[in-house]
């Protein structure tokens, strides 16, 4: 187990590294100049030239590479050209929000998901399954900003529900919750198309093998088939695929937080790409992978736990 | 909609049964009833990014500062005249040189940062002129020789040749906010983002991409605002802002720009939309130093192919004023006397090509990725295209469109110049060669200066409107910028929302605001 654990964290250094140094050169392949955007329309060329020193953009790319990596080693990601504030203190700030909407998402993902899958599996064929797979035909292809606004067109102006907006900084956790309810089953709701289909396909899966036809054949009730013997198997490609969706719904985070006016990563990152604010946008980067690369170890680790098989190789 | 609607009930649940999440949204009650606090929100449709005036650029950002500092002089907000504001009052030589201000005793920075003397008046000016400081705004500040402190309640600023718009340089604006000594020396690198002024609003919070958050000052000299603090909420979606608007979670919408949002909004019940000419256009700026757009006649055959009404009636349904110069009539120098004008005329316009001979031309329009600088040059294209040239459009984002225009290599570009009601905002920025790439003057024209040194050179208002005048009728003439409509800005606000002026800066200002019941 720790030569496990030991080789999942050799791996994440290195897909870190990597992906910060993809960042970092394709935010400098981009067009665009920090300092043209800080000065905005009247920007003089002496002011360009002094600013761009002062933020060392006057140096060659490959130079700026390793002066970025010698000091991210020593975990300094820099300061925020725009703010001039710590480029990580200002992803850790945005991180909460972006926390409470992810894990809010992912319930509302699992616990709509997996049921909704499970029915659809023990009624294949029938109305009920045909329903619950045009649903999540339509919330896989809708997009969510669609799905967005029609939720705020329902749920805050027909219906008056939810608040329009996705946060508020009055005090109070039942007020914040109410806030975050919209987007947070707009997000959701996406990704538990998504994991609906594929606990379908794997239940299906795993019904039609001999051990439950075994089962069947020796009287052991549906109910304690199909919830204890079937879905145990069937949960290990689901969790996987809840690794590989909570990267996925980072990206529609960005959507749903721009939507509901919610601050966050999603938002803060791509304002720092706009700003073309490098250090913010490495930070957040790096924050995002390996918020990523973490949850995907956790989840191998999860396997192991689930499944002896996968622990002895 | 209507504001009075019944707080949902179990009834309503009733409709969308099975719904998830729907006993989370009931069981925290009505969310959408006004707050009985004295905080007002007003919504923004993009992020801050900096406060210090010596750079500040951008609407949202002039909206924050110009609640926090105050100039020597200011914009009446509804007539745009100048009226004092930190001086109570000033003087000027016979030989219009040395201009003397007398400040407005007892007025405090915020956060204790001590009394408002001369000395930061100097400060704050010296500080702009200063190269190291890379102010944006120093060219504005050209003509100031020397900034003098006697004693601390008089200022006298000596200029190195008579400026008859010098109080516009001087006006609670981008470079005439003034700052404090203590506040810039103490904060240092961190100033931009943690301000320190004189106003009736003090820099509370900011939470990147989300909100800003101002607290009435107490101490401001003007008298406490009755607001408790204000919120400007980033909400990008127009109709998102909007339904929160009805909803009563935001109090005032600004930078309303969608007609349909503008409509809908005309429509609904006890909400009030305010318009008003803001001080610029929005132009199509000519490379006049490329191809067959060195030709004067190519320019107007242009012009004339250009539906610029349609555009207006069409594209923005009437949300849009038609433009003469780059000058709109917010401007106290605006003239249309002798000022040629270009109806649509696509046959004079073949005419003026066949004239000059052009045949294949290939015309590029770069423009910006934002609406609705990403859609309207495309109805433009389509005209062009109509008299024979090859019209096409470039969209960038912002970031690769400001690199783009600014090395000047562009046969074109969609530009406005947002600002303060001083002609020579729009006017040196788009004519003057100073204003070359990087500059906005990338048309490269180079025959204003001489009339924008005479209109600043004049001693009265009179002469001065004059000198501006020739200049209006010269540049429309030789058309390096294409003006295509003027601005009009949109704001819209809930029934609790009293004394609510609209300026025409392009900004919103909140200080006279109160809150009904509240």
């Amino acid at each position: 187990m720790v030569a496990y654990i030991a080789r999942c964290a050799a791996q994440l250094l290195v897909a870190l590294v990597g992906i910060v140094t993809v960042a970092f050169f394709l935010m400098r392949a981009i067009p665009g100049d920090p300092a043209l955007y800080m000065l905005g329309d009247f920007a003089t060329a002496e002011a360009l030239a002094t600013l761009r020193a002062r933020l060392g953009l006057d140096l060659p790319v490959w130079q700026q590479y390793f002066v970025f990596l010698a000091r991210a080693a020593q975990g300094d990601l820099g300061v925020s050209v725009v703010t001039g504030e710590p480029a990580l203190a200002e992803i850790w700030a945005a991180v909460p929000p972006s926390a409470a909407l992810a894990v809010a998402g992912m319930t509302v993902a699992v616990v709509a998901g997996v049921p909704l899958g499970i029915i659809a599996a023990v009624r294949q064929g029938s109305a009920v399954d045909v329903g619950v797979m045009l649903i999540a035909l339509g919330g896989i292809s809708f997009p969510v900003f669609w799905v967005g606004l029609v939720a705020i067109l329902t749920f805050s102006h027909a219906l008056g529900i939810f608040p329009a907006l996705g946060a508020t900084s009055e005090p109070g956790l039942l007020k914040g919750l109410h806030h975050l309810a919209l987007p947070a089953l707009v997000l959701g709701l996406s990704v538990a198309a998504y994991i609906a289909r594929l606990t379908r396909s794997a239940m299906l899966e795993v019904l039609g093998q001999d051990h439950i036809r075994v089962a069947r054949a020796m009287g052991v009730p549906e109910r304690r088939i199909v919830w204890k013997l079937a879905l145990r198997n069937a949960l290990i490609p689901v969790l996987a695929v809840i690794g590989v969706t909570f990267a996925w719904s980072l990206g529609n985070a960005i959507l749903v937080e721009a939507v509901f006016s919610r601050p966050g990563l999603g938002s803060t990152i791509l304002k720092a790409i706009l700003a073309r604010d490098y250090q913010l946008v490495q930070a957040g980067v790096l924050v995002l992978a390996a918020a990523v690369v973490v949850l995907n170890t956790g989840l191998d680790l999860l396997y192991g736990a689930i499944d002896p098989r996968l622990r002895q190789r | 909609m209507d504001e009075t609607r019944m707080p949902p009930g179990f009834g309503r649940r009733g409709l969308l049964a099975g719904a998830a999440g729907i006993a989370l949204g009931g069981a925290f009650g009505a969310p959408v009833l006004a707050q009985g606090s004295r905080t007002l929100r007003v919504r923004f449709g993009s992020d801050i990014s900096q406060l210090d005036p010596a750079r500040i650029f951008q609407n949202e950002n002039q909206s924050i500062a110009g609640h926090i500092y105050n100039g020597l002089v200011q914009y009446d907000q509804r007539t745009n005249e100048i009226v004092p504001d930190l001086a109570t009052g000033h003087e000027v030589s016979a030989d219009g040189t040395v201009w003397t201000f007398r400040l407005r005793p007892n007025v405090t920075w915020h956060k204790n940062y001590g009394a408002f003397t001369s000395d930061d008046v100097k400060f704050s000016l010296e500080r702009v002129l200063d190269p190291a400081t890379g102010s944006l705004y120093r060219g504005q500040l050209a003509s100031v020789k020397e900034v003098q402190a006697p004693d601390p309640m008089t200022v006298r600023i000596v200029l190195n040749e008579p400026n008859s718009g010098f109080l516009h340089k001087v006006c609670a604006f981008n470079q005439g906010w003034l700052v404090s000594r203590r506040a810039v020396t103490e904060i240092g690198e961190r100033y931009s983002m943690n301000p320190i002024g004189t106003g009736p609003f003090m820099f509370d919070r900011w939470t990147t991409g989300s909100e800003v958050r101002l607290v009435a000052n107490p101490a401001y000299f003007g008298g406490a605002s009755t607001l408790t603090d204000v919120i400007f909420r980033i909400v990008r979606d127009e109709t998102a802002a909007a339904i929160a608007l009805e909803n009563r979670e935001l109090d005032i919408f600004y930078a309303l720009q969608s007609p349909d949002v503008i409509e809908r909004l005309r429509r609904a019940q006890g909400i009030t939309v305010l318009d008003r000419p803001s001080n610029n256009t929005v132009n199509l700026v000519l490379n006049t130093t490329v191809g067959p757009l060195r030709d004067v006649r190519v320019r107007r055959a242009m012009m004339h192919a250009m539906n610029r009404k349609a555009l207006i009636d069409g594209f923005f349904r009437g949300t849009k004023f038609e433009a003469t110069s780059v000058l709109t009539s917010t401007f106290q120098e605006f003239s249309e006397e002798g000022v040629p004008r270009y109806a649509f005329d696509p046959d004079r316009a073949r005419a003026l090509l066949r004239e000059a001979n052009v045949s294949n031309f290939r015309f590029e329009i770069t423009t910006v990725g934002l609406n609705p600088f990403d859609r309207f040059p495309v109805a433009l294209a389509n005209d062009l295209q109509q008299v024979g040239i090859q019209a096409t459009v470039r969209v960038l984002e912002r970031g690769a469109y400001v690199q783009a225009r600014s090395s000047g290599n562009v046969q074109s570009c969609i530009t406005a110049v947002v600002g303060p009601p001083d002609p020579d905002s729009p006017l040196v920025t788009l004519y003057h060669t100073r204003s070359h790439p990087p500059g906005l003057n990338t048309s490269r024209y180079d025959r204003a200066d001489a009339l924008l040194a005479e209109a600043a050179r004049a001693t009265d208002a009179a002469g001065r409107k004059a000198a501006y005048g020739r200049l209006l009728r010269q540049t429309m003439e030789d058309l390096p910028v294409l003006p295509l409509y003027a601005d009009r800005l949109f704001i819209a606000h809930g029934p609790t929302v009293q004394g609510f002026v609209q300026n025409s800066l392009f900004t919103v200002n909140v200080s006279p605001v109160s809150l009904r019941g509240a």
